[in-house]
């Protein structure tokens, strides 16, 4: 019987990176309850005195719930509109069809063109639709994004054409083999889409300050701005905005975290 | 084509009863019922009471509400103490107060900040305000 080499070591590593990972995490909690400078020295580990005061004057400080309601709206409507661009140009790509070659490298090479290159164009034509300051302009340029449409190609590929094929005997119409076959069938890729496009949309600064003209239309990330230019003392005020911001996102990593990791990995292995 | 339409009994458990709901509901539901109870006990109480060094209370002092204002604390209202050194401020509109207490001939209490968990929270002070040396 071959003998199995122990796991102690690997585990042992694996706890070492991830304190190294949350060590940054942990500082922000820590000061979002101490305010604690970082500069105190000796630095303590455990927070002194801690209390949730600081997370009220971020309430009060600034309208926090409207920010906080515009970003969430602005997610959803990003959300929505990439499950479903994403799954129609990722179903597309998995059929045949003349110059698909042509649109793959396409889309590959507009991966390499950053936001910031195109953001006059953006927001001209935000402008000549008339979304300027509106939530669905706000969403606008993240409708689609090219990661995800491969991540949609990648589990659309994994599905046997055979079904596809019954699916067209049966006489189902494209939109409904996308919408009843493929998507259940590539949760994990949609749960994938969903966080991306969520953590993207969430913590976009650039496109907001943009194209926002009122107070009322900002988005958290605009609002941790206008907050650091209000306050002087934020040690504690700040970092408990942070982690205000950042809650969201995290939990719904830690929700779909099993779906995301596989929706990432599908399609890296064949057979 | 209605093989493809999947259980219509079993569907709302498939998307009701799931982390992604639930955990939302829950929070909503956290939130929902600290909104009820910030509601119910935001009438901008501060009770509290009024000592001399020696612990005795002192009848007439003013006590001062002082208000978090952007960068500093600004004078609110006052009130005074009754015959047993107790008070009761109302309509305390912030969540960043400070409270300080005077009388001529028994002295100044310093002034103790006091944070509450939401605007005009209903509060009672842990700990008197003391009366100490020469006001």
């Amino acid at each position: 019987m071959m003998r199995r080499s122990p796991t102690w070591p690997i585990h042992l590593a694996l706890i070492a990176v991830c304190f190294v990972m949350l060590v940054p995490f942990y500082w922000v909690l820590k000061t979002s309850v101490s305010g604690e400078n970082i500069f105190t020295f000796p630095p303590s580990i455990i927070p002194r005195n801690p209390h949730l005061f600081y997370y009220v004057d971020v309430w009060y400080a600034i309208p926090f719930a409207r920010y906080f309601l515009n970003s969430v709206i602005v997610s959803a409507i990003t959300i929505a509109a990439n499950v479903v661009f994403n799954a129609m140009a990722g179903y597309a790509l998995t059929r045949e069809f003349r110059g698909k070659g042509f649109i793959l490298i396409l889309f590959l090479s507009c991966m390499m063109v950053p936001f910031q290159a195109t953001i006059i164009p953006a927001y001209l034509i935000t402008g000549q639709l008339g979304l300027l300051n509106s939530y669905v302009g706000l969403a606008l340029p993240q409708f689609s994004t090219i990661i995800c449409i491969f991540v949609f190609k990648a589990s659309f590929d994994a599905i046997p054409g055979s079904l596809i094929d019954a699916a067209k005997v049966d006489g189902l119409p494209e939109w409904r083999i996308v919408w009843t076959i493929m998507l259940p069938l590539a949760k994990s890729a949609m749960a994938t889409n969903v966080i991306l496009s969520f953590i993207w949309s969430w913590n976009n600064f650039l496109w907001p300050l943009i194209m926002t003209r009122t107070p009322e239309m900002q988005t958290l990330p605009l609002g941790l701005a206008r907050f650091l230019s209000y306050q002087e003392d934020t040690t504690g005020a700040l970092y408990a905005f942070c982690i205000m911001v950042l809650a969201p996102g995290i939990l719904l990593f830690l929700l779909a975290q099993k779906e995301f990791i596989q929706g990432l990995t599908s399609g890296a292995t064949k057979g | 084509m209605e093989a493809y339409s999947g259980s219509p009994r079993s569907g709302w458990k498939k998307w009701l009863l799931n982390r992604f709901v639930l955990v939302p509901a829950v929070i909503l539901a956290i939130a929902g019922a600290w909104d009820l109870y910030a509601s119910t006990h935001a009438d901008g109480l501060v009770v509290g009471q009024v000592l001399d060094a020696q612990g005795r209370p002192v009848e007439g002092a003013d006590v001062t509400l002082w208000v978090f204002s952007f960068t500093t604390f600004a004078e609110n209202r006052s009130v005074k103490t009754g015959a047993d050194g107790s008070f009761r401020i109302t309509g305390n509109p912030s969540h960043h107060i400070q409270l300080s207490a005077v009388k001529p001939g028994i002295g100044s209490s310093q002034r103790i900040p006091i944070r509450l968990y939401f605007r005009s929270q209903n509060t009672t002070l842990a700990a008197p305000l003391v009366l100490s040396g020469r006001g």
